[in-house]
């Protein structure tokens, strides 16, 4: 935890509000239909699978399989100074939403599609925790 | 089920086209640049701002209502306009609206341009340079990518790409393919920016940029603008060039999400493509070229996969094989592209698709017997596709 942490800080919308508060917890929330079952991110006020207004907030299991990502090799904002190469990953969760984060703890040429990993949370500042991936 | 209007085929056309200076313009604004195209475009057809009833642009997007300010500099009351906000879709769509709204019989004679000087603006200071792209931050939205460090439709396209390469085997020397493909486009274009010959081992060298994108996977940063004139085809007998005919259009919005089921491997252009063929009554065999949208080099790839010029999983081998050059099996971006001529988000591609079935190039840069083309926007970043059949009278 830093209080001089240069990174962007994210600003959350109206609805995903419980996706940070969760974060905070160490909780990684998900939108869950009450009606159909389907689970889904980014937060919205519909079920993205049947149109349902009838959902709820879930935790997720954290864990599932990198979809896709990609490696920054060029320094776009001056809070990752340090940190190129980094990961930036699709994470396709168990419950079958898919969520943009980083994956960690290995080198980034070890980032492949399909590859196991499982939620890591990343306290940031006092106000902010990140949900990441590490392989499984 | 929806089917396409046939109805429109070959009744509306293309009769002037035209760009601005291309690349480092400094001292010019978007405005500026488009009114060069749109008065170079208005002298292809022998036409005046006075003959115009209809105005269709885009602009920088933080400039509101971007017609209004081009109507006023321009000095044109229009019966139909409006401003396209669609990424690099909107340039294609532009064409089209405008043939539905002369059909419609909201304007008949449609002016349809986009202008940027994006150089000028990104390298205007070394911040806007670090952000990668010259628009504000909070276009990128404030949650789900910058605490990530998460920038740049090229880390976007980079998903893609990745995902393509895992599912298929695709390679980076393929992408190179393209790269260097265009370049070769270039060299035989006086208006391009690229000026020099570009090498397969030239790619490879190219430093990495968001993996796995590297320098010359990029397209250009340029200032620029293009324009065209659509009127009727009955109209167009009178006008000084030869007319090109609009045979079919079409678009196809993945917008559940790039990230969404498969669409970074299958994008909007399968169903845009369907749509503009049905239109047209023709398919992938019966076109002689295509201009395709290039923001990166896969996009180049993925794209004639779902127009159906190879079949899907095969665009690796396919531009590898050598078919987009002029006498391959299908003559790419024949100006260059934005990987090579200049990046004016998709509205280059609509000038170059008109001026081949005008024929007006010489043997280095036209494609042999073109008859039919084909033109491809892309964007609205990654999820936005609009397609433009074109044909000669």
């Amino acid at each position: 935890m830093s209080d001089d942490y240069a990174k962007a800080i994210p600003i959350p919308g109206p609805e995903s509000l419980p996706f940070w508060e969760g974060a905070k917890n160490h909780q990684l929330m998900l939108q869950k239909c009450s009606d159909c079952a389907h689970h889904w991110f980014p937060p919205s006020t519909v079920c993205t699978g049947c149109g349902s207004r009838n959902i709820e907030w879930v935790a997720s299991s954290g864990k599932g399989k990198v979809f896709s990502f990609v490696i920054f090799h060029k320094l776009y904002h001056k809070g990752w100074d340090g940190e190129i190469p980094y990961a930036v990953a699709i994470v396709e969760l168990e419950e079958g939403a898919r969520m943009l984060s980083n994956v960690i703890g290995i080198p980034v040429e070890e980032v492949k599609c399909d590859l196991s990993v499982e939620v890591v949370f990343e306290d940031a500042t006092s106000e902010l925790t990140l949900p990441k991936f590490k392989p499984v | 089920m929806m089917e396409p209007s046939t109805h429109l085929r070959d009744k509306y056309a293309l009769v002037g086209a035209g760009h601005s200076r291309l690349g480092k313009v400094p001292g010019v604004s978007a405005q500026g640049l488009l009114e060069e195209a749109m008065l170079n475009a208005l002298d292809d057809a022998g036409l005046k701002t006075q003959n115009v009833d209809g105005l269709i642009c885009r602009g920088p997007d933080e400039i509101y209502t971007f017609h209004q300010v081009m109507g006023e500099r321009l000095g044109i009351d229009a019966s139909f306009s409006t401003t396209l906000t669609n990424g690099g879709a909107s340039q294609v769509m532009g064409v089209a609206l405008a043939a539905m709204a002369i059909d419609a019989g909201m304007a008949s004679c449609v002016l349809v341009g986009y202008g940027r000087d994006n150089w000028s603006r990104v390298h205007a200071n070394k911040e806007n340079h670090m952000r990668g792209s010259g628009r504000p931050q909070q276009m990128y939205g404030m949650e789900f990518g910058p605490e990530f460090g998460y920038y740049g439709a090229i880390a976007a396209h980079g998903f893609g790409a990745q995902r393509h390469m895992h599912d298929y085997g695709t390679t980076r020397e393929q992408f190179g393919a393209i790269s260097v493909a265009f370049r070769n486009h270039a060299l035989n274009n006086p208006d391009a920016v690229m000026k020099k010959p570009l090498t397969m081992e030239n790619y490879l060298a190219g430093r990495m940029i968001v993996e796995p994108f590297g320098l010359f996977d990029c397209s250009l940063q340029t200032d620029g603008a293009g324009a065209v004139v659509v009127t009727s085809a009955e109209r167009a007998k009178d006008l000084r060039q030869k007319p090109v005919l609009i045979k079919g259009f079409g678009t196809g919005n993945n917008i559940s999400g790039w990230f969404n089921g498969n669409n970074m491997t299958h994008t909007g252009a399968i169903q845009s493509g369907k749509t503009a063929y049905a239109m047209a009554g023709v398919g992938p065999e019966n076109i002689d070229y295509a201009q395709i949208y290039d923001c990166f080099t896969y996009m180049v790839l993925v794209q004639l996969e779902d127009y159906g010029f190879c079949r899907k999983g095969e665009g690796g081998e396919f531009v590898a094989s050598g078919a987009l050059g002029l006498n391959g099996a299908m003559p790419t971006n024949t100006s260059g592209g934005q990987l090579s001529e200049a990046h004016v988000e998709g509205m280059l591609q609509v000038v170059e698709g008109v001026r081949q079935l005008q024929g007006i190039y010489g043997p280095e840069r036209q494609v042999p017997n073109a008859e039919i083309g084909l033109v491809s926007g892309h964007g609205g970043n990654t999820v936005c596709e609009s397609t433009l059949i074109l044909g000669a009278i």
